[in-house]
């Protein structure tokens, strides 16, 4: 189990129990979850919502202890807290005590990890400066607005410079602007070569930043591996309208290329492999046809998600022992496309 | 360490003071210091005696008020509003958590407790009460007890809602000024299974008493320094106790 | 409401003061209909058993034995019937004392109240030796017990002793120790009762109960001159072989035996209430009395009580057919009452 220098993040078959009431009952939420994060990169941890993720972040940062396996950060054991002097991280939707000003919060939580006090003041100010909050330093968080809140928790997550950090749902409830401030922060931090390990739910986030994801469904972990090998293109779909089209080539398209044809008469919409996209076109241009449009239909982590649930319900009754497969099967699946298992392991 | 435990214990005297709802029960307890003066004039002989009993009175229940009243939501308003994830992220372990809010509201109400105990002196000297030394030990004392109250809300609220908190924390401030009673009532008792339980429970319950020299300070009778040393030390040791059985229950606490 | 609503915010603000001085009256004439007396005036307040109250008091004994004492004050203050009162003022001194025996007062106020019949004594007394662990330098308390031994319980030697103890005592007066010898000597019990009554005078701090041991005491005077006439009277049946006829005959001419009478009205007595009693013999009886009383004064308590029950009873009749203040009339009330009480005997 020694890990080696390039892991920052361990978590080997965790498992969470929790009672729901006062009674014997235990509801399991993390049947024996594993992976790893590397250092320096950006690992996305997704799923949808009620599958484990929050629950897993807590357990990382010693809110939740786990009732099996392990899980260690920087090679220490979570249980532990001297080694969060590295770690910085934001809650989802984070809230603090709103009796202090800007400034004195993120005082606070500089002196609580351990910032020397020659470097705080300036720590504080940088910081501020950094997620722009120099303005209202001295006012009360009470007077803050939902972004400059999410600021300051960037600001307190990153005021003791850590090695790595974790962020949960990092872009929930933020405007377009605010999402796009938090990507590039992001994307910042990695080329200080920091590890930046975030929640998330939403697919732009994770094709745009995360090098590698886990995906949760249900407590157990559906895929690990790199995100490309995630997201694959080939798994995606388009849908051509077209009117005026022979049925004759129609049905081509549909028996040659897998397309799916809706709509009746004039005007029809097929639905097929993006690959098969430029074939398709010049097919219906090549037969008289006019093209009314081209959609590209991006799978949603959602739909993949809808699927693995779908299919966890299936398959769940066989215990937490069932080997992790490969989120190529949701995903395929999602897409109407049945692959192989043996994907990104 | 030491920083963390004092950075926290700071900081929750500073949300304390920096709350208006205390200042509103503050102003409350000094007028109702300020009662003793109308309340003394209704007897014709000893009514410095009155002026003080009613000063030192309204102090206590006012003191043990604020300890129940901010105590109980110590904890449970940290969770409630989830600013505890970013201090229990940081290298901040539960118990110097859990410590700091402590002495934070402790010190909290020490202070509460000395703007009263300058508001009693003055109301005092005002009618030419005697003031001497006794008064001083009296709000030593006070100072004891609200450790142990203190305590006892800290213990309730590491692991239920400020509502139950503060029902436990208030019947364990009643049954403390019980205790003694408990027992002789455990010695008179007929029943000879009666005296063990009475027993027990006398050892059990914190003995709120011994910090309640009311009397002693008002007639300007002697308190002997060994009792002052005693209830001391037994009001640091019962803190204590329930601060490590608040840590166990705290450490093991999830934060869902 | 609505239909003032058009008007505007005038007519609106009208409305709602009309509404809240109707509320407002309305309260006031609401409450004006509930009984106003405070319980404690009537003397049947609830009183709990000294040891439920010390038990109950958790922590709080000092202010509670003041809310008790405040309680007896207002009773002895107000219109206090000694027949049914007297016993609630005990059971309120018993739970002051319980809950606070160091209090000093109230002790004796217990003395000067609890007279009206010989259990109220005996549990005044009672009162009065608990007060000896709490404040066991303190003369006065053991003082008022003698008094009540001796006077109304003609306890001669219990007061003999119990004074004794007394006049061990720092600051207890120097007479004190000829009182011991006078009560031991059994004779002269009009002497230590005028001795007893003189100190009441001096230390009662409380005007009512100080005017009737003025009163008292007046008698005590007069009752000395009486038995001074009746010296006289016994020399002149000596000298001339047979009584005499009227007073004035012990000083008349030749024939007499004292240079003049002594006043029959008490010297404390201010000029206005003067009203130039004379020394007569009682039809009745044959003893030489004053006319300002009538009668002859006994020290002992049938008698005492008899006679106090009477002023009481006369007193009462007056303050309720004219309503006068009685509180700035009070410290020449009991000697006043005396003088009428005596014109209609």
């Amino acid at each position: 189990m020694a890990s080696d220098a390039s892991e920052v993040v361990r978590v080997e078959e965790v498992v969470k129990d929790f009672r729901p009431g006062f009674g014997l009952r235990v509801k399991r939420v993390l049947h024996g979850i594993s992976f790893q994060v590397r250092r320096g990169e950006i690992f996305g941890f997704v799923g949808p919502n009620g599958a484990g993720k929050t629950t897993t972040l807590k357990i990382l940062m010693g809110l939740i202890q786990s009732t099996g396996g392990s899980a260690s950060i920087l090679g220490s054991d979570v249980r532990e807290t001297d080694f969060r002097k590295h770690v910085g991280f934001l809650p989802e939707n984070p809230y603090f005590y709103d009796f202090l000003t800007g400034r004195e919060i993120l005082r606070f939580y500089a002196k609580l990890s351990g910032v020397p006090a020659e470097s705080r003041e300036e720590r504080v100010d940088t910081l501020l400066d950094w997620v722009g909050l120099s303005h209202a330093a001295d006012a009360r968080l009470r007077t803050y607005s939902k972004g400059m809140l999410q600021r300051t928790g960037i600001a307190q997550a990153l005021v003791h410079d850590p090695d790595v950090i974790f962020l949960d749902e990092p872009m929930s409830g933020l405007d377009p602007i605010g999402r796009m401030e938090i990507r590039n922060l992001i994307l910042r931090l990695r080329g200080e070569g920091k590890t930046v390990f975030m929640n998330t739910h939403i697919l732009s986030d994770v094709e745009m930043l995360c090098d590698r994801v886990a995906v949760i469904v249900h407590g157990r972990i559906r895929y690990e591996g790199r995100i490309e090998e995630f997201v694959n293109d080939e798994g995606r779909m388009s849908e051509l309208v077209v009117s005026g089209v022979a049925p004759e080539v129609a049905q081509r398209i549909e028996e040659q290329m897998g397309g799916e044809l809706r709509g009746h008469g004039e005007r029809i919409a097929i639905r097929l492999r993006e690959k098969h996209v430029g074939e398709a076109l010049q097919l219906v241009l090549g037969a008289g046809a006019d093209v009314v449009s081209v959609t590209p239909e991006r799978v949603t982590l959602e739909e993949i998600f809808l699927n693995a649930v779908e299919e966890g319900e299936k398959d769940s009754p066989g215990s937490g022992a069932r080997p992790v497969r490969s989120l190529h099967d949701a995903a395929g699946a999602a897409a109407g496309i049945s692959r192989t298992a043996e994907g990104g392991r | 360490m030491i920083v963390r435990v004092f950075t926290i214990a700071q900081n929750t005297v500073r949300e304390a003071i920096r709350n208006k709802l205390l200042y509103t029960l503050l102003f409350f307890a000094i007028a109702l210091i300020g009662t003793g003066v109308l309340i003394s004039t209704l007897s014709y002989v000893e009514s410095e005696r009155i002026l003080q009993d009613v000063g030192l009175a309204a102090i206590r229940l006012m003191s043990v008020g604020i300890a129940v009243f901010v105590g109980v939501g110590l904890i449970h308003g940290e969770v409630e509003r989830r600013t505890i994830y970013t201090i229990l992220s940081k290298p901040v372990s539960r118990v110097e958590f859990l410590v700091g809010k402590y002495f934070g509201l402790v010190f909290t109400t020490w202070l509460m407790l000395g703007v009263m105990a300058i508001a009693f002196a003055v109301v005092s000297l005002g009618y030419g009460a005697p003031l001497d030394g006794g008064h001083g030990v009296c709000f030593f004392l006070v100072g004891m007890e609200l450790v142990v109250i203190v305590a006892a809300a800290t213990l309730f609220s590491s692991f239920t809602t400020p509502m139950l908190a503060s029902l436990f924390t208030v019947g364990v401030y009643l049954l403390g000024h019980l205790s003694r009673d408990l027992r002789l009532l455990g010695e008179q008792a007929k029943s000879e299974s009666v005296k063990p339980v009475a027993d027990f429970l006398f050892q059990l319950l914190p003995d709120l008493e011994s910090f309640n020299v009311t009397i002693e300070a008002v007639h300007q009778l002697p308190i002997p320094a060994a009792e002052v040393g005693w209830a001391t030390l037994y009001g640091l040791g019962y803190a204590t106790v329930l601060l490590i059985l608040a840590s166990y229950l705290f450490s093991r606490r999830d934060f869902r | 409401m609505s239909r003032v609503l058009p008007e505007g915010k005038a007519a609106r603000r009208i409305g709602t003061v009309v509404l809240l001085a109707g509320v407002v009256l309305l309260t006031t004439a609401a409450h004006r209909q509930l009984p106003h007396e405070v319980k404690t005036q009537k003397g049947d307040a609830y009183v709990p058993r000294p040891e439920f109250a010390k038990a109950m008091s958790l922590g709080f004994d000092a202010v509670l034995a003041d809310y008790y004492w405040v309680q007896a004050v207002l009773l002895a203050g107000g219109s206090f019937d000694p027949q049914s009162q007297s016993t609630h003022l005990g059971r309120l001194i018993d739970v002051v004392t319980t809950l606070d025996p160091w209090v000093d007062h109230p002790y004796r106020f217990a003395a000067v109240w609890l007279t009206d019949t010989l259990d109220d004594v005996r549990h005044g007394n009672m009162l009065l030796r608990r007060s000896f662990d709490y404040h066991p330098d303190e003369w006065r308390n053991r003082f008022y017990l003698g008094f009540n031994l001796f006077y109304y319980l003609e306890d001669n030697a219990g007061a003999a002793d119990i004074l004794h103890e007394a006049s061990q005592m720092t600051g207890s007066p120097q007479y004190l120790p000829r009182l011991v010898a006078r009560l031991r000597s059994e004779s002269a019990s009009l002497a230590a009762a005028g001795l007893f009554l003189e100190e009441l005078v001096r230390t009662t701090e409380d005007e009512a109960s100080r005017a009737e041991y003025q009163a008292a005491l007046d008698e005590v005077e007069v009752e000395w001159r009486a038995r001074q006439l009746d010296e006289a009277r016994e020399n002149y049946k000596k000298l001339h072989g047979r009584d005499i006829e009227f007073v004035e005959q012990l000083v008349v001419g030749n024939q007499g035996v004292l240079p003049a009478l002594p006043d029959a009205e008490p010297s404390s007595l201010p000029a206005p209430l003067r009203r130039g009693s004379r020394w007569v013999i009682d039809e009745e009886s044959g003893q030489i009395v004053s006319s300002y009383y009538g009668r002859r004064y006994e020290v002992h308590i049938d008698e005492h009580s008899r006679r106090r029950k009477q002023r009481i009873e006369e007193r009462t009749r007056r303050s309720r057919g004219a309503a006068e203040v009685e509180t700035s009339a009070a410290p020449s009330n009991g000697s006043a009452a005396e003088g009428e009480e005596a014109d209609g005997v």
